[in-house]
């Protein structure tokens, strides 16, 4: 046994290179895990009106808890009595402060089949406004659209989007240089195959909003989620840019 | 004798391409959804949503009712051709004082069938009794969902105003079946109740223009697999070295104290 004088890795060096990557593999652990992103998803159909805890990846908003009474500076005209049949302005860009998330809006309309149009992915996704049915600010569902995420690109505009929780604020600034505000009444998740569609596109007697993204379990053969969420908001005031 | 066939098919087929094309796109542009509130008729208590969005002939019905009578078929129609709205919810309309809106009286207002909404098979006014095929109302409310051809007549009279959403059957002596001594205008061997209105409602250009078929398909899926593979590979590869270099360590420690 002569040949561990020092020619060779002695005992130690071996130990020492063990411990290292130990740690390497501990770290790459780490990372992998705390790198996994989940999109927020709140409470399954089942239970209409609930929203889901916030996970805590979540950071909280840093503007204080918006009151889910209108704001005093409301314009009269905008929260009770619009003008009910004329066509508002149309919306430029959606701001959600509680989710840190704003994007110009693209216009969409419906695919061959029936089924809304969807933005076009990509690594800056922006969501839509279906310009189908309301603007934003009308009387009626007004419906904006953004993807929860993509197969090349990660998460989506759309990727917070279930963690808004009733009294956020939503602002959808406008082609005349106004911001209709809305305040989020709920948050829903529903099997796309059995989607509300009267709850959702049906009538409303004030001016509405419908944030739609997508939610629930991914079904990797169709590559499609199997839930869309729903953000149910109000029409809470009207205020220049 | 070939080439002088040639010229006029190929003339024929260019012309008649933009034409194809144009009515696809105009039949698509030309969708429509039309809303009914369901208030009751015959004070049946029934109340419900309506919806139906029109592309060409083709429409997709959606109805949502609640306090209807449990476990019992409620005949259900699109009803064309004459005002376009619906009785009173008492007995203003009874005209013959049998106690019941019944159906000849109700067609005053809102007209003859044009569409049976079945669960299966035909449409048309020939299944307007067709009771095998009509949602039963198991808990008293009734999800319906179906997208099929409706006729020409129809779809004008969404244009014209006078389509109107009208679902059957009523418990009125709350005896909880279609029972009791009036029978039905429409075939003598059933019991009013069993074909009178129970819910009516006018069907009016939606506030959504167009509303959309289903869900939306708003996420391609990468969040939802498993993400850093190459994180997970270095880890993978790191441990594997560590567990042969230990060994080796220790093997070098056993021949040392050896």
């Amino acid at each position: 046994m002569t040949e561990h004088t020092g020619r060779r890795p002695s005992t130690r060096t071996w130990t020492l290179l063990a411990v290292a990557l130990t740690v390497v593999a501990l770290v790459a652990v780490v990372v992998a895990v705390t790198g996994q992103r989940r999109a927020p998803q709140p409470a399954a159909a089942a239970d209409p009106g609930v929203t889901s805890s916030v996970p805590s990846s979540v950071a909280p908003s840093p503007s204080a808890a918006p009151s889910p009474s209108p704001a005093p500076t409301a314009a009269p005209p905008a929260a009770g009595s619009p003008a009910a049949a004329a066509r508002g302005p149309e919306p430029v860009s959606v701001s959600m402060p509680a989710i840190g998330v704003t994007s110009d809006l693209l216009r969409l309309g419906l695919n061959d089949d029936g089924t809304v149009e969807v933005p076009p992915l990509g690594p800056d996704d922006q969501a839509g406004w279906y310009e189908g049915g309301p603007a934003p600010g009308d009387v009626g569902p007004a419906v904006l659209l953004g993807h929860v995420d993509s197969a090349a690109d990660g998460p989506g505009v759309f990727f917070d989007l279930g963690a808004l929780e009733p009294g956020d604020v939503v602002d959808v600034a406008r082609a005349d240089g106004t911001v209709a505000v809305f305040t989020v009444d709920r948050v829903e998740r529903h099997p796309k195959d059995a989607f509300p569609t009267i709850e959702a596109y049906g009538n409303t007697p004030d001016a509405q909003l419908r944030l739609i993204t997508c939610g629930g379990d991914f079904d990797s053969s169709a590559r499609s989620y199997l839930d869309n969420v729903i953000v149910f908001a109000t029409l809470t005031s009207t205020r220049p840019v | 004798m070939r080439k002088a066939y040639a010229l006029p098919a190929v003339a024929i087929t260019a012309a008649a391409f933009p034409l194809l094309s144009m009515t696809a796109a105009l039949a698509h542009e030309g969708a429509h959804s039309y809303q009914a509130t369901l208030g009751s008729v015959n004070a049946s208590g029934v109340t419900g949503t309506g919806m139906v969005t029109l592309d060409g002939n083709t429409a997709t019905v959606m109805i949502e009712a609640t306090g209807l009578l449990a476990g019992s078929p409620h005949a259900q129609h699109l009803h064309i051709g004459a005002m376009g709205t619906c009785p009173t919810n008492d007995l203003a309309d009874d005209a013959d004082g049998d106690g019941f809106v019944s159906v000849t009286e109700a067609a005053t207002y809102y007209g003859s069938i044009g569409t049976s909404l079945t669960t299966s098979g035909d449409t048309s006014s020939e299944s307007g009794l067709a009771i095998d095929r009509f949602p039963t109302a198991d808990d008293g409310s009734i999800s319906y969902e179906r997208t099929f051809e409706v006729s020409d007549d129809v779809h004008d009279a969404f244009e014209a105003g006078t389509a109107v959403l009208v679902l059957h059957g009523v418990d009125e002596d709350g005896s909880g079946a279609y029972d009791g001594d009036v029978m039905s205008d429409l075939d003598p061997t059933l019991p009013m109740e069993a074909t009178a209105p129970a819910a009516c409602g006018a069907l009016t250009v939606a506030q959504m223009g167009a509303a959309p078929v289903g869900g939306a398909e708003t996420g391609a899926g990468s969040t939802a697999g498993t993400e850093n593979t190459a994180a997970i590979g270095v880890g993978a590869l790191a441990a594997a070295g560590a567990v042969a270099a230990g060994a080796v360590a220790y093997r070098r420690r056993q021949a040392d104290q050896a």
